[in-house]
């Protein structure tokens, strides 16, 4: 037995001298590559969509119900009252979402359906805004958690949606055939219809149908705080609501509860695009010029004459000399943001204008440095293609489909995983491409495609 | 190129940065032995120095005694060795690449190697190539690892890794302002950030600044990466999570490092080429290239610049 022993630790001896101390170049065969099995993951479509919303969840209009746990069910999250991240949507996991908007503490979402069910809204509903809902007879709910359909009377099941946009308490659906359905408070003729002084907005089951504006359809629709403004086939501009600040650009400071064409340089030229979140109007034509009426306090609307509420519209072709084209526009609650062809945002108003913390006024356009929106000398390829405006928060949307968001952070609705401000623009996380993005007062929702 | 009379004068020159490019699966630690090793062969090689001599008096002490002098045998190589040996020759590099990665490596020689220490503490961004594969993914992240997954990846196009990729850069670029130290909602924190890129404040995370796809053939691919603080395993997994986000599996098949601060793949000495006189070329053009840049040594802000 010692013999043996003597044998073997010998034998382990010369393995140690001759020592390897090269590497392999070469893989090792192993033949259990082949017998691996091969997986297939879920690839998504091309029209896939995804939903994500952050902001405020007090109100349900992120659409992401997260019910209180009991004792016998799973614990869920116990104060959902914000979100600072984005969060996807299951809703549009469900439904193919296509148009989105975003109110005062309401989303409205448009899916792809031939049913009687095209539009879903969440959020607050005091005014109706997202239609009757009544899981009890004679108590209509203020408050909606969850998506939950909208009823309109349409004449064909065919029609389709083809856009939506949410004031402070009202909706407006543009169909394209059937024009546009108002829903929610018209306290100011907002709904384009005649204003009522008695009228009880509470659990009301009226919606409104706009079907032509002066025997042209309507093309498009876009909701300020308390007034609509239409574009018909021809680039015409129709506007309804409050007009305290000139923001119906009729010429007058009355309210006007039947649509009418906005007076001034707007007149003679096709309008693509009208931009309003509060109560300045900014509006883009086919050749990318740029106009403006409604509240100027801020200069959003510079006027020789330095009155704050512009009631007509006015060219700002002098204003915007030398940014060349301008391809996309939008107007927050106290400053505008537009981006030109190249690719460059220009801000100016009152705020957090993503100019750094100094600059808190801007008199005229001022160009965001676009180092801030991932332009460097390792990508010079990036541009600004899509603005957003909210109330007090910004967002562009770059060619990449990254969104860039900035302003103050109400409720965390810039979506960047704090309540500080943000004084430039700041990448938020989003799995996605996003295609485009809604900013309210105090939440944000955007419509992503997925990647693979 | 320098044509050297005597080996003292050519080791009095070898101070400074050279630029080799380090084959794959040869340790840095190797690189640098086979530098030294060379160098002491063609130092050696070179004409020596004439020989000491030693003075030798004989004779008894009442006597005249005769001075002679003779060859010193303490002083020939035959008996002390050769003049220059490994130990002679301080070797550091200025960032380390992994055991499977090729490319560009600094290193410093003798003075040098305070160079080195210098261009290191100041974060230079360095360019990769990395190869990877579809459809398998492996223990280890890379080709010598063991198979733990195979999957389909005939879905996967050009446009769609493009996309993948360029929402992993711009995800990297907004950990840069948090890895930068800096405070958000200050006056030159703005200024910093919109003229460009920001350098990380430490150096242990990694920061991507540019991820682009230079070439696609299914399952094959190519990405070039420029970062700071990066190492091997890092640019591993990044492709592994690539595959993950594809909806399929890939591996790492070949890291290459294409340009290390303004040293790049072209400047670098091939192994066939490290001998001394093409390493002391290879001095002077480095040199030069500091000097020209002195940012690389020095940073004044924390700017990025490539």
């Amino acid at each position: 037995m010692n013999k043996v022993k003597v044998v073997l630790r010998n034998r382990c001896l010369n393995v140690i001298k001759n020592r390897y101390y090269a590497t392999t170049k070469k893989k090792i065969p192993d033949d259990e590559d082949e017998s691996l099995p091969i997986f297939q993951y879920p690839t998504s479509k091309a029209s896939d969509r995804n939903m994500y919303s952050w902001g405020l969840a007090e109100t349900g209009a992120l659409g992401i119900h997260m019910p209180r746990g009991n004792r016998n069910r799973k614990q869920y999250r116990n104060n959902f009252s914000l979100c600072w991240y984005p969060m996807r949507s299951s809703f549009a996991e469900r439904f193919d979402v296509e148009h989105i908007a975003a109110g005062y503490g309401f989303t409205v979402a448009s899916i792809k359906t031939k049913e009687q069910y095209k539009v879903f809204g969440t959020g607050i509903n005091t005014d109706s805004q997202i239609g009757y809902h009544a899981p009890r007879i004679g108590h209509p709910l203020e408050l909606l958690l969850s998506p939950a359909p909208i009823f309109l009377p349409y004449k064909s099941l065919e029609t389709k949606i083809i856009g939506i946009d949410a004031g402070r308490a009202h909706t407006a659906i543009l169909t394209d055939n059937e024009g546009v359905f108002t829903l929610g408070n018209n306290a100011y003729g907002q709904c384009g219809r005649k204003i009522n002084p008695n009228e009880e907005y509470r659990g009301s089951m009226v919606s409104y149908n706009i079907k032509k504006l002066g025997k042209e359809k309507i093309t498009s629709v876009c909701c300020g705080q308390d007034h609509t403004l239409f574009i018909t086939e021809s680039g015409k501009v129709y506007a309804c609501g409050w007009g305290a600040d000139g923001q119906t650009g009729l010429g007058t400071f009355d309210n006007q509860a039947i649509p009418a064409q906005v007076k001034g340089d707007v007149t003679s030229e096709k309008i693509v695009k009208v931009a309003s979140t509060v109560d300045c109007v900014l509006a883009l034509n086919d050749k990318g010029e740029l106009f403006g009426w409604g509240n100027s306090e801020y200069g959003q609307i510079p006027m020789k004459s330095g009155s704050q509420q512009v009631n007509m519209s006015y060219s700002l072709r002098e204003f915007t000399r030398g940014l060349g084209k301008i391809i996309d526009i939008a107007a927050g609650g106290s400053f505008c943001l537009i981006v030109n062809e190249a690719g460059d945002a220009f801000v100016w108003g009152f705020g957090l204008l993503g100019l750094g913390p100094n600059v808190e006024h801007s008199k005229n356009p001022k160009q965001i440095p676009s180092p801030l929106f991932g332009r460097n000398e390792f990508n010079t390829e990036a541009r600004v293609e899509k603005v957003a405006c909210g109330i007090g928060h910004l967002a562009a949307i770059t060619n990449d489909g990254h969104l860039y968001m900035w302003g103050r952070n109400r409720q965390g609705c810039l979506g960047l995983g704090s309540s500080k401000d943000q004084h430039f623009p700041l990448k938020v996380s989003i799995g996605g491409f996003v295609l485009k993005v809604i900013c309210s007062v105090d939440h944000s929702v955007a419509i992503c495609r997925p990647f693979t | 190129m320098v044509k050297f009379k005597t080996a003292a004068s050519a080791y009095k020159t070898l101070n400074g940065l050279i630029c080799v490019y380090k084959p794959p699966c040869v340790p840095v630690k190797q690189v640098l032995h086979i530098v030294k090793t060379n160098l002491c062969r063609d130092l050696n090689a070179l004409p020596d120095r004439p020989l000491e001599q030693r003075v030798e008096i004989i004779g008894s002490t009442n006597e005249p005694m005769k001075v002679k002098v003779v060859p010193n045998y303490a002083d020939d190589p035959r008996v002390c060795g050769p003049r220059y040996i490994i130990e002679d020759f301080k070797c550091t590099w200025a960032s380390h690449l992994g055991l499977f990665t090729s490319g560009v490596l600094l290193i410093g020689v003798n003075e040098g190697t305070k160079l080195a220490y210098k261009i290191k503490s100041g974060q230079p961004t360095r360019a990769y190539k990395v190869h990877g594969q579809l459809g398998k993914a492996t223990d280890t992240y890379f080709w010598n690892g063991k198979t733990v997954e195979r999957a389909t990846f005939k879905h996967v196009t050009r446009e769609k890794i493009d996309k993948v990729v360029a929402n992993m850069q711009a995800a990297h670029q907004k950990t840069m302002f948090e890895q930068s130290g800096l405070q958000m909602d200050l006056q030159s924190t703005y200024e910093l950030a919109s003229k460009g890129l920001i350098r990380p404040a430490d150096n242990k995370l990694p920061v991507l600044y540019g991820i682009k796809c230079v070439y696609f053939d299914s399952p094959n691919f190519t990405l070039e990466i420029q970062s700071v603080n990066e190492y091997d395993k890092y640019l591993w997994t990044l492709v592994h999570d690539l595959g993950v986000q594809l909806k399929t599996a890939a591996y790492c098949t070949g890291v290459q490092c294409i340009r290390q601060a303004k040293f790049d793949v072209n400047l670098a000495l091939l192994r066939k080429h490290w001998t001394l006189e093409h390493i002391t070329d290879n001095m002077n053009t480095c040199q030069e290239i500091l000097d020209e840049n002195e940012q690389l040594i020095k940073p004044e802000s924390a700017l990025l610049t490539a």
